[in-house]
């Protein structure tokens, strides 16, 4: 690259960053120099490819390539700042061994194919299997990385043309403990709070959650705040010692599952230190009772059905009596003053209070208990629907929230929080999409985790996988590692834009668009929609999702339902009807290209901030105050769940006497398939490492960077010890990151999962540990 | 060879102290050291990998609260098309 572009090219660099540090007047180039600097590029604007954060970038592109991207300053969520996984944009799509052509499975190979053979071959095993074992034999297994067309496409398509309730997602395995929280607790999924009161508030528990690696815009906005009011407190409650626990300002360490005791403690000390709310209490909450011991999905085709009963606050306050702070400090190892410190801390009413929590309350065989539990303090104390003072739910990936959950791409779900099982739900989804009603299917089939055993029994014969990676990210992966390649019939798709260890299971590879390579919408997890345009073109012969199930319904006869000439914007129009008037109200088309996303409930052109509050909810009357108003049977009101403490199916004992804990890692999101693909990336984070407490490594006689067998009930895997990483575990746990696909740590872990939710619990199986 | 733009949030009375560390750092161009204790830096190296090392040490320095990219232009990078 000659010099002087070389400098201009810095010099942007510099001009970008002063301007995102708010000095573009310090900055050494004046706009029009800067533009020059820049030749040849066009800019276009895209939410990030990676978290929920759903942080703006602006694009740039040159030739038909991605040549440059900046944090886009017009971007309410980072302000033209990204995290460092934004260096990896740059790579993502470009890797050597990037998928351009279908690929069909013939014996221990994959043969390079037409779309027209692959499309021909997928239709035909569809419709065979739909003959000979029903529609309920055939399946879709799709991603919180899925844009908003996708699932609607799949949903629609499964749902009501092929006429099966199998349509499930990944986000089985991260969100769906928190939507149960939500439809539990308000009648309705999503936070009522967003990012602003992370800027506005002053007080932020964060649960089990490593913000400054898996939310970091997010993480740095709270940081800003203590910077600039050194009032903010940020207490990290945490089962291993974080980059998090580091910048915190208390780090409260406590025993796996222990979480519900706590909450429970906590609620215990407000009540009895009378630091509730109490007209709070009387105008905006009723207590339930559900039931308990009520296992852990650990058997095929598992059941449940809770039975929530109401409840008086007496019968409440009763419940709470054992979860005094000495009992919680017995079991948790969170000493009682700190519990007692801690519930007044929450309750204060100087402070405007947050909880922030993720995947260590959602991954959790009590998951929904635990939402629910986080709830309970802030509607005991009234520190809800206010400015700077809500519980915020984090979402981990880009659209979970945008496609999955409001679109519902679930196996009980429709659109716009409605499920299957209520007919006018069934009616009004006919209607809008055209069919007949009794096309719907009333029973949902299987979650994530039931799918793929329905796959392993061989009751579904057809699995299309689109945007994930299953046969990595499961837990108790071999079982369903094995249960893919069963054969009789079995019949594994998988779209994807690299090889992965999906794709080497299955007898159909499809080559996809990613990112800019197509057209899409997101929705984050402040229920901020924001929309992009193709950027530029896919590789080779890689076509979008979209398009290949829009494929696929045509050649199943059901092109019928997808009649739009300009497929997008007429697939919004369609889409929208399901929200409006709900709440949930999204915003015409045009608004999306137009904005830096939106926050629905969008009325009026209106973006929502604060749901169920007067003054910042259109639906929220003058006078009303604050109202939970998608909870009629409750007269409007949120509910406060007792739920008991109950212990995780799998602790530790004299076998296995260590908790395995798995996650993810700043550098590499989820199994690594984009910023694992290219060497370079891996060089900078090599491969999974064991992390552990430097007192078990000595107990075990290793040192560090040492092998290690780490082997639980159902696997067994070597992996080097890390004493000195960024992060350290507590004694008697280890943590192992899932993004090496070279080490799939999942054959290790359980597939119990949350009853209510059916989302698996990753955090909490038990292993031994002996030195390799 | 990649470029990039960084801003790097220091804690308190740090940024100083931490601009002439970060300087050292071969590839880093410190361009400006602001009053509310950010620093706007300038990144250089081989590949993006080299580039996230360098970022990623920023982390680990004493007084570093956030480390944030701004900018990152890639467009001499290997065009590796399959």
């Amino acid at each position: 690259m000659e010099l002087s572009r070389r400098e201009f090219l810095k010099s942007s660099a510099a001009a970008a960053a002063f301007a995102a540090a708010g000095a573009a007047a310090l900055g050494p180039l004046q706009p029009k120099d800067a533009a020059a600097a820049e030749g040849g590029i066009t800019w276009g604007k895209a939410p990030c490819r990676f978290c929920g954060t759903g942080c703006g970038v602006l694009v740039g592109v040159k030739d038909n390539r991605i040549v440059a991207t900046k944090g886009d300053s017009q971007a309410p969520v980072n302000r033209g700042l990204n995290c460092i996984k934004g260096y990896f944009l740059s790579k993502v799509l470009y890797g050597k061994d990037r998928l351009t052509t279908p690929l069909i499975r013939k014996g221990d190979r994959m043969v390079e194919a037409s779309w027209d053979e692959a499309m021909t071959l997928i239709a035909g095993k569809f419709k065979e299997a739909i003959a000979k074992h029903g529609p309920d034999s055939v399946a879709m297994y799709g991603s919180g990385q899925w844009t908003v067309f996708e699932g609607y496409a799949a949903s629609k398509l499964f749902k009501g043309g092929i006429g099966t309730n199998n349509v499930e997602v990944n986000a089985r395995l991260c969100m769906a403990s928190a939507v149960t929280g939500f439809m539990t607790t308000f009648a309705s999924d999503e936070p009522m709070g967003c990012y602003d009161d992370l800027d506005l508030g002053d007080t932020y528990f964060l649960w089990g959650a490593n913000m400054a690696e898996c939310h970091p815009i997010l993480f740095s906005r709270m940081i800003d705040n203590r910077l600039k009011n050194p009032k903010v407190k940020i207490i990290d409650f945490g089962t291993r010692h974080t980059r998090t626990s580091q910048m915190a300002d208390q780090y409260v360490r406590f025993n796996p599952q222990t979480d519900l005791a706590l909450l429970n403690a906590i609620a215990h000390v407000i009540i009895r230190d009378k630091l509730y709310d109490e007209q709070f209490i009387k105008d905006h909450v009723v207590f339930k009772r559900g039931k308990e011991q009520i296992g852990y999905g650990l058997e095929d085709k598992f059941k449940f059905a809770d039975e929530p009963k109401l409840i008086g606050f007496d019968e409440y306050v009763a419940f709470l009596k054992p979860y005094t702070p000495d009992y919680v400090a017995g079991i948790s190892g969170v000493p009682a003053a700190t519990i007692v410190e801690l519930a007044h801390l929450y309750a204060d009413r100087k402070r405007k209070v947050n909880s922030l929590w993720t995947m260590g309350f959602n991954q959790h065989t009590r998951g929904t208990w635990v939402n629910n539990l986080v709830y309970n303090v802030h509607l005991l104390t009234g520190k809800i629907c206010k400015p700077g003072e809500n519980p915020l739910s984090l979402t981990g990936q880009p659209s979970a929230c945008g496609t999955t959950r409001e679109v519902g791409t679930f196996t009980h779900r429709l659109p716009a929080d409605m499920v299957v099982t209520n007919p006018e739900h069934r009616e009004k989804a006919a209607r809008i999409w055209g069919v007949d009603p009794k096309k719907i299917p009333a029973k949902p089939t299987y979650n994530a985790t039931e799918m793929f055993r329905a796959l392993d029994r061989g009751d579904i014969k057809v699995v299309w996988v689109q945007v994930t990676n299953p046969f990595q990210s499961l837990p108790n992966l071999n079982r369903y590692r094995k249960g893919a390649r069963k054969g009789d019939g079995r019949f594994v798709i998988v779209s994807d834009i690299y090889p992965t260890r999906s794709t080497e299971l299955a007898d159909v590879i499809l080559p996809s668009a990613s990112w800019v390579e197509k057209e899409g919408v997101f929705g984050n997890a402040e229920r901020r929609t924001q929309q992009w345009f193709k950027l530029v073109d896919a590789p080779g012969e890689a076509r979008s999702d979209l398009w290949q199930t829009l494929e696929l319904a045509r050649r199943l006869g059901h092109g019928s339902l997808f009649p739009y000439k300009q497929v997008e914007p007429e697939m919004w129009e369609e889409y929208r009807k399901f929200n409006e008037g709900q709440g949930k109200d999204l915003a015409p088309y045009a608004a999306y290209a137009a904005a830096r996303g939106l926050r629905w409930p969008v009325v009026d052109g209106r973006e929502t901030r604060w749901r169920y509050a007067e003054g910042h909810d259109p639906y929220v009357k003058p006078g009303e105050g604050i109202k939970f108003y998608k909870n009629k049977p409750d007269h409007f009101k949120a509910v406060v769940w007792a739920r008991p403490y109950e212990p995780a199916p799998e602790a530790p004992d004299k076998q296995y006497p260590f908790w395995l804990c798995t996650g993810r890692v700043l550098e590499h999101w989820h199994t690594g398939t984009m910023t694992g693909r290219v060497p370079e990336i891996r060089r900078a984070y090599p491969a999974a490492v064991c992390e552990m407490h430097p007192d078990d490594a000595k107990q075990l006689g290793v040192t560090n960077l040492q092998q290690v067998r780490i082997t639980s009930r159902r696997g067994s895997i070597v992996l080097p010890v890390d004493l000195n990483g960024r992060s350290r575990a507590e004694k008697g746990n280890i943590f192992v990151a899932f993004f090496d696909e070279g080490k799939l740590i999942n054959e290790l872990c359980l597939d119990a999962y949350c009853p209510i939710s059916g989302e698996p619990d990753f955090k909490k199986c038990a292993v031994r540990i002996e030195k390799a | 060879m990649p470029v990039s733009g960084v801003v790097i949030t220091c804690v308190d009375g740090c940024s100083h102290d931490v601009a002439e560390r970060i300087a050292a750092f071969d590839g880093v161009e410190v361009h400006g050291v602001l009053p509310d204790g950010q620093i706007v830096a300038v990144v250089e190296a081989d590949t993006v990998d080299g580039e996230v090392k360098l970022v990623s040490a920023f982390h680990g320095l004493a007084g570093v609260a956030a480390v944030r990219l701004a900018y990152h232009n890639f467009e001499d990078q290997e065009q590796v098309q399959p």
